[in-house]
């Protein structure tokens, strides 16, 4: 029997601001002469979504901002009841919503290490026996009979995580808790995690930002999209499925950013387009293909010893590489008028994702720039790409052997 | 039904602990610590006797401060507790959007927080009674009896009002002038016997004067605040005529308080 499931559950929100005392009285007033009522308007945050869950499965939930992940975990630990569905849920489950709800900045750490069990359900007795290894577990061994609102930020967050995975549940829910403290208590709350996953066998749900820990940590995921379930499997498959979603938002989005460019003025950067392997012209180019770039300029006036550069960058002004036409071309004198400039990549490394194209000219003896642009056009990159090479910007050409040095 | 006592057994740990966090926080960084918890009845019992010795009230043959006193001690704390129980649920709003647990526990945590506070009244009371010279007789068991009695009133106020201030802030705004107003209702400044003296014993309404005492009788404070003093101050039992309209009422409205509380529950955490 699975321990969760999840019946057609659709919840609603009404938008707006709760009804006032005169628009309440208005409303009664015409449903009891049978005209219609101002209704406010519907929000569906979640829409007729089902699934279930096995016992010591370990599921990860993704999505946009606002897909309905958070509305999700609230139904299974119970906070808030469906609109229409129905939720169960056979065993206990703790809820690591937020980490440090029910942190009292007043209390000291010791303190609310007790209120906090309190309130997760933590038998007294079970705390006193804990509290050494909920202490260490926190690194605040200094600080434990401090006040809380005396805490920095990051020790709150510590504090917070050391309770809650001490409880002991079927079911653990966790909504980005993982992202808190430095890189070293990260790391330590994220072993802590497994262990729970791997040795204790529990259950656990996982909503997260970040991909690859959920691709990492999870048998399944569930990608859910303005409230409905988009894609349910494979980490792997859902992961990537998310990736090439979030590109395309990101490319929209970056779009509209303005172009950074400067310029003598000698030279206008008219076009530029992208081309597949078969020369086709396209908007996204696939990983490991061959691709060529076409810059159209305009030369306002005769130019000497010209030279081209371009490159490729992040949204986020990364640059990843850029190339140089010094020494395959050599434009002694360009004249007046339109120009194509193309060329061509081989096997573009690029792996998955959004990039953006800047672009470069300088002429004259000292190589003076007279036109110089970024983020002057954004790509995607699609494809499968394979597993040895997944992380990061680019794919290394590599080889692997073993040798036997010693017995 | 072991899951359900399992349960209970969790939760009764959980009010102790919130009514434990409640005490600390509110006195920690005071220097007088949990004594401004009876701070409020004290300088009420003062000002009473003050007016008292303007216009005069009949207090028998008990001394009127320590009367009036044993008033307050359940008047404070039906009054401090009912205010807090209605506002429990949305001074809590952080943890009800995070967490479940049933949420009565927050009614309930306001009362135990209340109810330390009324246990240090008391070491006050049994001052005057000492300054007095007053033993407390065999009555005095009837003590507990009473103050669960008022802590259900209390309670029967909390879980409408708590239910409804998630939807209508206009509760808490409104609830001190309504208990104010019931204070004025409740034989706190002036005894019962003296209500009972004008409208049974002098008939002072002409014929409406047993309806309009049974009218009064209906506030349960009435009856609370009378017995209180009675199995206190005077060593007889409760006057169970001054309490049965009260307690008839509180009974009748319990359940469709808990129900409703227990019905607006589901939606509290998509609306506070």
């Amino acid at each position: 029997m699975p321990i969760i499931e999840v019946k057609n559950l659709t919840k609603e929100y009404k938008l707006g601001h709760l009804t006032s005392l005169k628009q309440t009285a208005l409303n009664t007033l015409r449903r009891l002469t049978f005209r219609p009522v101002h209704e406010r308007e519907r929000f569906k945050a979640l829409d007729d979504v089902s699934f279930s869950i096995e016992e010591g499965e370990v599921v990860g939930i993704i999505g946009h901002n606002g897909a309905g992940k958070s509305t999700l975990l609230k139904h299974l630990a119970n906070i808030s009841k469906p609109t229409k569905g129905e939720v169960i849920v056979r065993g206990s489950v703790a809820p690591l919503i937020e980490v440090g709800a029910g942190v009292n900045p007043e209390l000291t750490g010791r303190e609310n290490i007790f209120l906090n069990a309190a309130i997760l359900g933590i038998p007294k007795k079970v705390v006193k026996q804990k509290m050494d290894e909920i202490i260490e577990f926190s690194e605040l061994e200094q600080f434990i009979d401090t006040p809380v609102k005396r805490y920095s930020s990051g020790m709150k967050v510590k504090l917070g995580f050391s309770i809650a995975t001490s409880m002991e549940a079927d079911i653990l829910i966790v909504d980005e808790v993982l992202a808190v403290g430095d890189l070293a208590f990260q790391r330590k709350c994220f072993d802590r995690m497994e262990e729970l996953i791997k040795r204790q066998g529990k259950t656990v749900l996982l909503v997260s930002h970040n991909i690859r820990q959920v691709q990492r940590l999870c048998h399944r995921v569930i990608l859910l999209d303005h409230g409905r379930i988009n894609m349910e499997g494979d980490p792997q498959l859902v992961c990537d499925s998310f990736y090439e979603q979030s590109d395309r938002k990101i490319k929209t989005n970056t779009e509209l950013v303005q172009t950074r460019t400067e310029g003598s003025g000698e030279i206008e950067l008219v076009s530029i387009s992208l081309s597949d392997h078969s020369g086709q012209k396209v908007e996204s180019l696939s990983y490991n293909q061959n691709c060529s770039i076409h810059f159209i300029i305009h030369a306002l006036k005769e130019l000497d010893e010209v030279t081209f550069g371009f490159g490729f960058h992040t949204t986020d002004f990364l640059y990843l590489t850029t190339h140089n036409s010094e020494e395959q071309l050599t434009i002694h004198c360009l004249a007046q008028g339109l120009y194509e400039i193309a060329c061509t990549i081989n096997r573009l490394p690029l792996l998955t994702g959004v990039y953006s194209i800047r672009f470069g000219i300088t002429a004259g003896q000292a190589a003076r720039t007279i036109f110089y642009g970024e983020n002057l056009k954004h790509f995607q990159v699609v494809g499968k790409i394979p597993i040895t090479v997944r992380d990061g910007f680019f794919a290394l050409d590599a080889n692997w052997k073993t040798t036997h040095i010693q017995k | 039904m072991k899951q359900k006592t399992k349960n209970l057994f969790h939760y009764h740990e959980l009010i102790f602990a919130l009514a434990w966090k409640n005490i600390v926080i509110r006195y920690k960084q005071a220097y007088l610590g949990i004594l401004w918890a009876i701070l409020k009845p004290v300088m009420l019992m003062l000002i009473f006797t003050l007016v008292k010795s303007f216009v005069g009230i009949e207090s028998g043959d008990i001394p009127y401060p320590i009367l009036t006193f044993a008033a307050l001690l359940p008047w404070v704390f039906f009054q401090e507790s009912a205010s807090e129980g209605v506002n429990s649920v949305t001074s809590n709003a952080a943890l009800i959007k995070k967490i479940y647990f049933p949420r009565e526990v927050f009614p309930l945590t306001a009362m135990a927080t209340k109810l330390v506070e009324l246990a240090i009244s008391f070491f006050i009371l049994a001052g005057m009674m000492v300054y007095y010279r007053m033993m407390p007789t065999v009555q005095a068991f009837w003590v507990p009896a009473i103050i669960l009695y008022t802590m259900i009133v209390a309670l029967t106020i909390s879980f409408f009002g708590a239910a409804l201030n998630v939807y209508y802030r206009d509760v808490s705004q409104a609830l001190p002038v309504a208990l104010s107003l019931l204070m004025y209702a409740s034989p706190v400044i002036y005894p019962l016997s003296l209500v009972y003296k004008t409208l049974i014993v002098e008939q002072a309404a002409g014929e409406w004067s047993e309806r309009l005492f049974m009218l009064y009788t209906l506030n349960p404070l009435a009856g609370i605040i009378d017995s209180f003093q009675r199995v206190m101050l005077k060593g007889l039992p409760p006057d169970f005529d001054a309490m049965y309209p009260g307690a008839i009422l509180t009974l009748v409205v319990l359940p469709f308080s808990y129900w409703y509380f227990k019905r607006a529950e589901s939606w509290f955490a998509d609306v506070i």
